[in-house]
């Protein structure tokens, strides 16, 4: 099932939240990147139904994300921190389970299979008051998981979870995609993101600044130089034998190394290992310093130069 | 069938809820201190004379109809809906396929047996300890105490889907805009459901021995135009927060 962002614009009062957006997430994991203020809260409340566009439509397959009906397809995790506080874990997924409209017994059945599923089986009869705040975030990404929905939008679901549980959400996380459930992820752990996500969206000042994989996104950017850290025996020749590279704009001399400022990453390493084979020059480690999750993003951050 | 389970759940979940709250103790102070107030006072009156009827019918109209029936609802009709606002819970009820107007009138109909059976409970009490003129005040006055309170509830509800610090704003409303313009010469006090419920009083108690107010502070209105005024105030308060509810976006839940 797909989420549908067609023309999408939205005001709060005269300031704009987001800005003529249009995107269709499909089946997979999709990371939604932004920093504060960039528009990227708005775009999961819309998504969840819980705003109107003031332009366009957003649609959760073919019925608008603010209908009734849109609202049984996708399953939501806010980034709040709120539960019934008084309620044990079991019990507030008990209670969302109800009110899909389950009977007791299946109801009853689904929260123990979603506790099972987020890890939180063993520590579910603890009140929420009292439960950390990565237990808590498993309890909210299990209310969503609760009616098994094709489509999940999830707000930093990672955050406040210690590595070890990091680890097992992602697993499941990446089982639910490899499901063909659509997953909307917002996050600032932009790494864990990147290692999660078959492809992004990076938000900024309300507009879709970027979509695709990361390597794609990177290729796109050909006016920002790539670095590129080469650790070589030679590295004096190895700089000799790059500098007439026309992909080059930059070459920094280290003790042992050296840093390579490229325009076009793709050309420049099918390039790169020519000049290596046929000069036969021995290559230690090479590794991109900027071409991650978190370069790019500051990249489409800043804007064109 | 699952619709009618997820609201019957929703209904039960907000009862729980508000019955175990900081609300309940918030209305049963009051009560218990108008209850202490009636046992004290008890021993001045001579049951069935006109004076203690007259006195415990001022009594009823000034400190259980004008201050505790509005700080019930307060603590019930705006916590409702505004508690779980305010706890920002709302929006996982918002996010599940349950239509807007079907949660609405859950949480009304989870606060209405909550706040009638608290002010009839303390309205009984009352007119229990206070004798056989109580037994006289609480056939008389029931009607009224029945509208007001529902007439409260549904414009507290209204206040809860409208303001944000709806509590605050509903207690300013209860105290001052019910007591302070409630008791203006004139036709201003006509803005408090304060005033419908005092008519329905005075119309009831008058024939029976309750003092006729001073037409000059206080003229009432039939006991029929005012159960239609409290009723319209009902169903007009509860209309618009169906539609303030159905439209409104909650931007400030995450």
């Amino acid at each position: 099932m797909f989420l549908t962002f067609d023309h999408v614009t939205k005001f709060y009062g005269p300031v704009i939240g987001v800005n003529n957006v249009s995107c269709r997430i499909g089946p997979g994991i999709t990371g939604l990147f932004g920093a504060n203020g960039a528009g990227k809260s708005t775009l999961m409340k819309l998504a969840s139904g819980q705003l109107r566009p003031s332009q366009g439509t957003v649609a959760v397959g073919d019925r608008r994300a603010w209908s009734t009906e849109a609202k049984r397809h996708f399953g939501y995790s806010p980034d709040i921190n709120s539960f019934y506080e008084e309620m044990t874990g079991r019990e507030f997924i008990y209670v969302m389970a109800r009110l899909y409209g389950l009977a007791k017994a299946d109801a009853r059945a689904r929260t123990e299979e979603v506790l099972r599923e987020v890890g939180m089986i063993d520590r579910a009869g603890r009140r929420l008051a009292g439960c950390s705040h990565g237990m808590r975030q498993r309890v909210k990404l299990g209310q969503a998981l609760i009616n098994d929905p094709p489509i999940l939008l999830l707000d930093e679901p990672l955050s406040g979870i210690d590595p070890g549980g990091r680890r097992e959400i992602s697993r499941l996380l990446l089982e639910q995609g490899e499901k063909g459930k659509t997953i909307l992820i917002s996050s600032h752990i932009l790494v864990e993101t990147e290692n999660l996500a078959d492809s992004v969206l990076i938000i900024a000042r309300g507009r879709i600044v970027a979509s695709g994989t990361l390597v794609e996104i990177r290729a796109l950017l050909e006016d920002r130089p790539l670095t590129v850290e080469i650790v070589s025996d030679d590295a004096r020749q190895l700089a000799a034998l790059l500098v007439a590279e026309p992909d080059v704009r930059g070459i920094e001399l280290r003790p042992d190394s050296l840093l390579i400022r490229t325009r076009n990453p793709g050309r420049f390493f099918s390039r790169f290992n020519d000049v290596v084979a046929s000069n036969q020059v021995s290559v230690v480690k090479l590794q991109t310093l900027d071409g991650g999750a978190d370069a790019v993003f500051n990249y489409l951050q800043q804007g064109p130069r | 069938m699952s619709l009618l389970r997820a609201w019957i759940t929703l209904v039960w979940l907000s009862f729980r809820r508000l019955l175990w709250s900081g609300s309940t103790l918030m209305v049963l102070l009051p009560i218990a201190a108008c209850t202490l107030f009636i046992l004290r006072w008890r021993f001045r009156l001579e049951g069935g004379s006109f004076e203690s009827f007259n006195a415990f019918s001022l009594f009823l109209m000034f400190a259980f109809a004008s201050f505790v029936v509005p700080i019930c609802a307060v603590a019930y009709g705006t916590a409702s809906i505004g508690g779980d606002r305010e706890d920002r819970t709302l929006l996982f009820l918002l996010v599940r396929p349950v239509p807007r107007p079907l949660v609405f009138f859950a949480k009304f109909f989870a606060t209405l047996p909550l706040a009638l059976g608290l002010v009839m409970g303390a309205f009984w009490l009352y007119c229990q300890l206070a004798g056989e003129i109580g037994a006289l005040a609480y056939s008389l006055y029931l009607p009224a105490i029945f509208y007001m309170t529902i007439a409260y509830v549904s414009l507290f509800h209204f206040f809860a889907v409208s303001f944000r610090h709806s509590t605050i704003i509903a207690l300013i409303y209860a105290l001052f805009i019910e007591i302070v313009l409630g008791n203006l010469p004139g036709i201003v006090k006509r803005v408090a459901i304060n005033y419908y419920g005092r008519s329905m009083m005075y119309a009831a108690g008058v024939p029976e021995g309750l003092e006729r107010p001073d037409a000059q502070w206080f003229e009432p209105i039939s006991a029929t135009t005012s159960a239609a005024a409290l009723a319209g105030i009902t169903l007009v308060a509860l209309l618009v927060a169906l539609v303030v509810f159905q439209r409104r976006e909650y931007t400030d839940l995450t």
